[in-house]
């Protein structure tokens, strides 16, 4: 009885981890991915506040892209959108806050 | 309406004006703020000695220093930017040719702001559109070339105090406060302002590494640094603190960067001129 | 000046990404393997693995600005970080500091570790594990 109860969750794993390698990235979603992050990079860009990590996550997502690793590159891409969105935010916020650091 | 919009308007008025009479533009007043933080911070440093850097301030290092200088890692360099200064372009112009007083003992004067073109002007950046003026290739601002021009132009001119002028022109006024706004704007990922190290935490130890203070901290430049392994100019200081906070650097001589020069010099008026220097 | 807090949404919905399917494959892979390894490998919250992180150049870095018991060369910009446990006995209220520490403070240098994604929530907890045997 337990061993059939361990067989059949056992199965269920099984159809969760199939599931999830069903649902793997695909170039389709990297590019996707990719294009979200390089036009926030773009954004950063033009604040004059990009960072080297964002610079850096881009490169290894198309790395992986081109290695064919889709689930890597889509991870990085998002990774590198949320760094340039926070340098984003980092420069918005300093347009004002730079002022209550100055000596007086 | 009418009434309601009136209303609004000195509202509005009434909180944009203390803003505004509070942000304005007063060079005299920042430079005497700035000099009296260090001054109090450092009771113990000689005002002339802030130049110096990190050896103002810690016995041993300044120890190290003085041993070192015997035979200065950056006199190659000073031999070299003589030469090349001696040597004449293709077209038989020199580099003294380009400057006032043949380009001896003028380091203190920049940058300056040159009305003609509205734009703050570096001595790299004036050795360079020299460069190109007289149909030569323009160096590179880091190292080299760059590094050794500057070194001897500084070597020349050393013991002459800061004389940054900011003349009565509001586009003067404006590169001065984008100077001083990205000296106190934190960027990269690490969340770091120029100040956040060099004023807020001068003095004090990353690693092993004691920080500088910002007062003067461009008088010895071009300096030889160990942790390059050779010489390295002002730009090459600007672009390697952007990268350190994990900032994607400016290009050499941005006009962001030139700004910033602007504006840490004129912080720096009346202290003497010490380049080339050595550093950690 | 909240607006600098708009980093966290992506942050967390990455994360969360992340720790799924990093699950979904810790639960694939236990299929293979004897359970009791699996979850005795869970319990063991590393703190020689925060240690790592704490000293790590490319992570915490704390060692730069603090002194830390068994770290060499440490800076001083920060205040030494010992009696860690007694001084922070509010397990969130130090997650907070690493996070972001401007939200209390607006002018410390300390860089905001959690809002500027230089940790994750989970590096920063196991960092904490680290800084309570200190």
């Amino acid at each position: 009885m337990r061993l059939r109860l361990l067989f059949s969750m056992t199965g269920l794993i099984w159809l969760v981890a199939a599931t999830a390698a069903t649902a793997a990235s695909t170039n389709a979603d990297f590019k996707a991915a990719l294009n979200a992050a390089e036009a926030a990079e773009n954004d950063a860009g033009a604040l004059k506040n990009q960072w080297t990590t964002t610079e850096e996550t881009l490169t290894a997502a198309k790395k992986a892209a081109a290695a064919g690793d889709f689930d890597t590159a889509v991870d990085d891409a998002r990774q590198a959108e949320a760094l340039a969105k926070a340098s984003i935010a980092q420069a918005r916020e300093q347009e004002i806050a730079w002022r209550a650091a100055v000596i007086h | 309406m009418l009434r309601a919009m009136s209303l609004m308007a000195i509202f509005v008025f009434a909180l944009i004006r203390p803003v505004t009479a509070a942000d304005a533009v007063n060079p005299q007043a920042d430079f005497k703020a700035f000099r009296d933080y260090f001054t109090k911070k450092f009771p113990n440093v000689p005002l002339n000695d802030f130049v110096n850097g990190p050896y103002s301030m810690d016995a041993g290092l300044r120890k190290q220093w003085l041993e070192i200088d015997q035979f200065p890692p950056y006199d190659f360099a000073i031999d070299r930017g003589k030469q090349m200064f001696a040597k004449p372009f293709k077209n038989g112009k020199t580099y003294g040719d380009c400057f006032p007083n043949k380009g001896i003992g003028i380091r203190q004067n920049y940058p300056y702001f040159d009305e003609k073109s509205g734009q703050v002007i570096t001595l790299e950046l004036a050795l360079n559109q020299c460069r190109e003026a007289n149909g030569e290739a323009p160096y590179s601002y880091v190292k080299d070339e760059m590094a050794s021009l500057t070194a001897y132009m500084a070597f020349t001119s050393r013991g002459k105090p800061f004389d940054i002028k900011i003349p009565n022109d509001p586009r003067a006024l404006a590169a001065y406060e984008k100077g001083e706004e990205y000296f106190y704007t934190r960027r990269g990922q690490l969340n770091f302002s120029c100040a956040s190290c060099h004023v807020q935490s001068a003095g004090e130890h990353i690693r092993t590494e004691m920080l500088a203070p910002a007062l003067g901290i461009l008088a010895a430049m071009p300096i030889y640094r160990s942790e390059w392994n050779g010489m390295g100019t002002i730009s090459r200081r600007f672009v390697t603190c952007n990268s350190q906070v994990r900032g994607v650097p400016l290009p050499p001589q941005d006009e962001l960067y030139r700004d910033v020069e602007y504006y840490l010099s004129y912080m720096s008026n009346g202290l003497p001129i010490a380049g080339p220097g050595t550093r950690p | 000046m909240s607006v600098a807090l708009g980093g966290h949404g992506p942050y967390d919905s990455a994360m969360n990404c992340k720790t799924a399917q990093a699950m979904l494959w810790l639960v694939a892979l236990a299929v293979g393997l004897p359970v009791f390894a699996i979850s005795a490998a869970l319990a063991q919250t590393p703190a020689p693995a925060g240690q790592a992180l704490a000293f790590d150049r490319s992570k915490g870095n704390c060692l730069t600005c603090h002194v830390i018991t068994g770290g060499d060369a440490p800076g001083n910009v920060g205040p030494a970080l010992n009696n860690m446990k007694q001084r922070f006995p509010d397990r969130k209220q130090l997650a907070a500091i690493i996070f972001d520490e401007t939200k209390r403070n607006p002018l410390t240098v300390m860089p905001p570790f959690g809002r500027n994604l230089i940790l994750t929530r989970q590096e920063i907890e196991s960092i904490i594990d680290f800084l309570y045997t200190r």
